[in-house]
């Protein structure tokens, strides 16, 4: 049922195209539109400088093609999507573009712009036959925090376009520590341009988690309780809903890793532990070769390079305990990498609800083209975009969330985070959205719904304070009414369209999806 | 050392001989200098960089707490003790804030044994610094700290602009080295830089440490593209890249080779010869001339006497000539000095910069926070506003507090500078009879290249008057000043008269004109507080200053006027009596002659090859704030 309110959102970029037909400028940014609206969900990879976004997005990618570096690396903002051949495209800011060749160098993409500098480029586009891609397309952006300020520019310039609607659906944000420069990004992320509602849309990634933990064993552990206090900690608690510790290089090196590392990694495991450890005492020793005094054993700066100290231990210890191939080492690496946690988060915080968040960014643009480029027969449109986002009760709750944080409804503190709940802020499922386990049995999770659904109900219905609170409960009711249906036997757990009953003010002009739907 | 110690000692002895208290004074503060010098280096740097565990590593025990989470919350003084022990530095009842004028009177130490003192100085036993401790201090017998060397741990900085990175910027005023810790996981940030920046600014001796080697095989590439960025700033601020586990694992293992591999050996001889062994030689130069100085005093009385006595006829010029040097020396003394003049002058017109600076700054602020209020609503970002302004507002001051501080420099320098010009010397006895006599007065710059600059003499005695104590009394001033939400403002009045109707436009009016009053009240309370801190700060320079140099010039006033009145009371003496004296007093004056020579003999034969570069003096500092037309 997604489908509708795509396809209503695309009847009304059409009908908007024929009322711009005349106007150049406007239709190529309703184009542009109608194209998001098709196109897979775009996550934006966000963060300061070395957080490690080009790693982490090879990881989710499966495969290593944005370059990475010890020093400072990514220039550009760089989109990578679907293409069934590889190429690479450099948009720039006037809407000209030109294709580079494609050059790999150990697998990584360079990119030669030739005479040209970063601030001419704009942008550049990856088209890449990787099946994730089909799903989503990345983006990936310089760090923010850079000594060239031209760099980190160019990141926010794209973050928080001046007087444009944001180009990314999402965001994943890395960050290393709580560092200043990360809260106040956050924040402007989060009140920032019409079309990202807020912390729905961004996940926080602890990035290279098993740094924290000086690559010990335990480093993972240690990582979880710095997410831990991060997700409590005040300054982030309007800002985050989600973190997730993910040790990227060894995510990304899990996720291509061949079977010549598996036997390196193997003849390591077979050193007895404190011969072992004497290696991995540091990286200069561990890299060091024992024949040839001063000068680097290859295979082993290799594998260190790969996969750092904490992927060797977690390797070896794995082998050990019995993992006997390279697949099974390259998933279990995966899964204690934290990669897999991520994906997940991803597809239930962003995925589930793509549809939404891209119809949803969809109808910001289209409403700042008609105030941007005043024209007769908008008014029309107006409505019908009104009606669009009081009727899809999806879209409605992705507007309550936006403004749940930054304009409170007058209702107890806690009973904000209940409705930010209830609305999915923190997950799409109904267990998510109960806090509930997901493993809650039926009649729990109906118990649950009941509850909430007779807490808001008498909100909504008592003499609330003011006319904005009054709304916000009955989207809250509305959405628990959804939870109670869906938990219901035999319904599955997919994404629902909700519709309100028709309004009773005539004169409206239909688009007839709405009715079929209903 | 001991050997100066002891030198100090016998002129200790000598004065003894007189009356000249004053000299003695000066003598005892030479000895107790020399014997607990104090040299404080600070660790500075953002958080999870390892600073703790670099001391840890230097003194090689687990003095600090250390973990895989910001583990830091007070700054922790690691100095020289016999026994392994512990200090809590709190403020003192009913003190609100430790300020650096009466920072030592006004806190309470409490002694805990060594191992407790992690729970007190941990983000997880005392998170945030709840229990508000000043600092604590760990005492440990270690060779590397009996040469009076204080590291001092402070808590991580979470990026320029937060009040953390505020009050370790003002602490930095006190330090007389500074080492900036980052780690090799990724090359200097921009707010570090900016850091560095101020760091250099406001401290003789920096150097910069890359950490945690023994993680990252690309170590040596972070290393060099720092360098490269240090470079862009300075070419003189050494780097080290150090792996303080490797250290600790090679103290447990007793394992040289390991050692070597940590490059703390490097670090450890760069704190040794260039910080420790640069403050201990300006330490014992600085010991040396003071003996050379006062055994010209006590010399330049027995020589008048003694001249005297031998020559009665040549007697009168030489009380003229004295007459003379005495009004010049009583001129220094003077509020009309050119010296003091400089000195009142430029404070006071440091002072009116300085607030100029401080409001323009933060007026500044104040009306880019209008434009925000008025453009959105300032009930719904109110938090993040808050963050805002408090971030801006920390910037405005470090930034006001640095430059202050590089124009005290410079205005300590100019006044050192006509104070030297000023400088009475005393007068060289010209009695034909006595050959001897001729080589006796022999001046302080003949020193060289042992001498010192009158600057860093200043600067020794006036860090040492802040006292043991962090200074944090800026930070008090903009800190626990709670803004209230405009927005509950409106809310509370209009749930409290029930008002239910939708006057959104005039709530809105009304938020906006109560943000506004917000601010301009936070801002006048900023620039009262920090202005009145700063204030003091200044007037505590000019009356460090001012007793510096008046010490100097009565101590050259009471040796003329007192050789004055030997050389009278010798003329008149009768010659059997005089007779009996000269052996006497030759046998002291030979005494005299030899301490000062042995003093001479210690600084030049103990100087270090090169000689040390001479505290920076600061031009005028730009700043586009500065008011035109002023200056000293």
């Amino acid at each position: 049922m997604t489908g509708v309110t795509t396809d209503a959102v695309r009847d009304l970029i059409d009908r908007a195209l024929e009322v711009y037909r005349d106007d150049p400028a406007a239709l190529a940014v309703l184009d542009a539109c109608y194209a998001r609206v098709s196109d897979p969900l775009r996550v934006a990879m966000v963060g300061m400088v070395k957080a490690g976004k080009s790693t982490l997005l090879n990881a989710i990618l499966g495969e290593e093609i944005a370059a990475t570096d010890a020093g400072e690396c990514t220039r550009i903002v760089t989109w990578y999507r679907y293409g069934d051949t590889p190429r690479v495209v450099i948009r720039r800011p006037d809407g000209a573009s030109k294709e580079l060749p494609v050059v790999r160098v150990k697998g990584r993409l360079t990119f030669d712009l030739g005479d040209e500098t970063a601030d001419d480029v704009g942008r550049l586009e990856v088209e890449w036959p990787s099946s994730t891609l089909r799903d989503i397309t990345l983006i990936d952006t310089p760090g923010v925090a850079s000594l060239s300020a031209a760099v980190s520019e160019r990141s926010l310039g794209f973050l928080l376009p001046e007087g444009a609607p944001s180009e990314t659906d999402a965001v994943i944000y890395l960050m290393r520590h709580l560092h200043d420069a990360d809260i106040s990004l956050l924040q402007s992320l989060h009140e920032g341009a019409a079309g990202l509602a807020g912390a729905t849309n961004s996940v926080v990634v602890l990035s290279r988690a098993d740094e924290a933990g000086s690559g010990r064993i335990d480093a993972m552990l240690s990582a979880s309780a710095i997410a831990d206090r991060f997700r409590h900690d005040e300054s982030l608690a309007d800002l985050v809903s989600a973190v997730v510790p993910v040790a990227g290089l060894l995510a990304q090196s899990a996720r291509s890793l061949r079977q010549s590392d598996f036997t390196a990694l193997a003849k390591l495991a077979a050193l007895d532990r404190p011969q072992r450890e004497k290696l991995l005492v540091s990286a200069d020793r561990f890299v060091a070769d024992s024949a040839r005094p001063g000068s680097k054993d290859a295979a082993r700066a290799a594998l260190l390079e790969r996969f750092g100290t904490f992927g060797i231990r977690l390797a070896c210890s794995l082998i050990k305990g019995g993992v006997s191939d390279a697949t099974s080492l390259s998933r279990e690496l995966a899964r204690r990498s934290g990669l897999d946690e991520l994906l997940e988060l991803v597809a239930g915080r962003f995925q589930a609800r793509a549809a939404f968040l891209k119809a949803d960014a969809a109808l910001a643009s289209v409403e700042r083209v008609m105030k941007d480029h005043p024209h007769e027969g908008t008014v029309e449109l107006e409505a019908s975009i009104e009606r669009l986002r009081a009727t899809a009760h999806e879209l409605r709750e992705l507007t309550c969330l936006a403004t749940l944080r930054t304009s409170p409804p007058v209702v107890e503190p806690a009973l904000v985070d209940e409705a930010e709940r209830l609305l999915g802020g923190k997950g799409v499922s109904e267990a998510d959205r109960l806090g509930l386990g997901p493993d809650a049995p039926a009649s729990e999770v109906e118990a649950a719904a009941r509850a909430a659904l007779a807490t808001w109900r008498g909100l909504a219905g008592g003499a609330a304070a003011d006319r904005a609170t009054v709304a916000l409960c009955q989207a809250v009711v509305r959405s628990c009414e959804a939870i109670l249906a869906a938990s219901g036997p035999g319904v599955s757990a997919a994404p629902r369209l909700v519709l309100a009953p028709e309004p009773s003010r005539r004169g409206w002009q239909e688009t007839g999806h709405e009715r079929r739907a209903s | 050392m001991s050997e100066l110690v002891s030198l100090v000692e016998r002129s200790i002895e000598l004065t003894s001989g007189s009356d000249r208290t004053d000299l003695r004074q000066r003598l005892q503060q030479t000895r107790a200098r020399l014997l607990d010098p104090d040299i404080r280096v600070m660790v500075v740097g953002e958080f999870k960089q390892g600073k703790s565990k670099l001391i840890n590593a230097l003194v090689g025990a687990p003095v600090c707490p250390v973990g895989d989470d910001v583990a830091t919350s007070v700054p922790t003084v690691v100095r020289y003790g016999e026994e392994p022990s512990a200090t809590l530095i709190f403020p003192a009842e009913g003190a609100v804030d430790p300020s650096p004028l009466t920072g030592a009177d006004r806190v309470d130490r409490r002694s805990i044994p060594l191992d407790e003192l992690a729970a007190h100085v941990s983000e997880k036993g005392n998170p945030h610094n709840s229990r508000h401790l000043v600092a604590a201090e760990a005492y440990l017998p270690r060779r590397i700290l009996a040469g009076g060397l204080c590291l001092i741990d402070s808590p991580g900085v979470g990026g320029l602009g937060s009040s953390h990175s505020l009050s370790t910027l003002t602490a930095l005023a006190t330090a007389d080295a500074v080492l900036l810790v980052s780690d090799a996981s990724q090359e200097y940030t921009e707010p570090e830089m900016q850091f560095l920046d101020h760091a250099r600014r406001m401290t003789p001796h920096l150097a910069c440490i890359v950490t945690k080697t023994d993680l990252y095989p690309e170590w040596r590439r972070i290393a060099e593209l720092d360098r490269e960025h240090l470079d862009r700033v300075s070419r003189a601020i050494p780097l080290f890249a150090v792996s303080s586990d490797l250290r600790l694992h090679a103290g447990r293992e007793n394992d040289d080779e390991l050692n070597a591999e940590s490059g703390f050996p490097a670090l450890v001889h760069h704190l040794r010869a260039n910080i420790l062994g640069r403050s201990e030689a300006i330490h014992r130069r600085a010991a040396c001339q003071d003996v050379a100085f006062v055994m010209d005093h006590l010399a330049l009385a027995l020589d008048a006497e003694l001249s005297a006595l031998e020559d009665p006829t040549g007697a009168q010029r030489v009380v003229a000539e004295m007459e003379a040097a005495k009004q010049r020396a009583n001129d220094l003394r003077q509020k009309s000095a050119r010296w003091q003049i400089t000195l009142n002058d430029g404070i006071g017109d440091l002072i009116s910069d300085m607030e100029y600076d401080l409001r323009d700054r933060l007026r500044s602020v104040q009306r880019d926070a209008e434009l925000a209020i008025d453009e959105g609503d300032p009930g719904k970002e109110w938090d993040a506003f808050v963050d805002w302004i408090e971030q801006r507002i920390s910037a405005a001051i470090s930034d006001t507090f640095v430059w202050t501080n590089e124009r005290t420099q410079w205005l300590s320098g100019e006044v050192a500078a006509h104070f030297a010009e000023q400088d009475v010397s005393l007068p060289v006895l010209r009695v034909d009879s006595t050959d001897d006599l001729l080589d006796a007065v022999d001046f302080m710059p003949e020193l060289e290249p042992g001498h010192i600059g009158p600057v860093e003499k200043l600067l020794i005695g006036m860090r040492g008057s802040y006292g043991g104590v962090l200074m944090v009394g800026l930070i008090t001033g903009i800190m626990g000043l709670a803004l209230i939400n405009p927005l509950s403002i409106a809310a509370g009045v209009l749930i409290g008269a029930k008002v239910y109707r939708d006057d959104k436009d005039a709530r809105l009016k009304r938020r906006r004109a109560d943000a506004k009053a917000l601010v301009r009240r936070q801002v006048d309370e900023v620039i009262f507080q920090v202005g009145k801190q700063l204030k003091d700060r200044l007037r505590l320079v000019q009356r460090g200053t001012r007793d510096h140099f008046t010490k100097i010039a009565d101590e050259y006033h009471r040796s003329l006027a007192e050789s004055a009145a030997a050389v009278q009371v010798a003329a008149t003496t009768r010659s059997a009596e005089g007779q009996t004296r000269i052996p006497e007093l030759k046998s002291r004056l030979a005494e005299v002659r030899g301490v000062q020579s042995e003093a001479r003999r210690l600084a030049r034969g103990e100087a270090p090859a090169t000689r040390p570069t001479p505290l920076a003096v600061i031009p005028e500092p730009k700043s586009a704030a500065r008011p035109a037309g002023v200056g000293a």
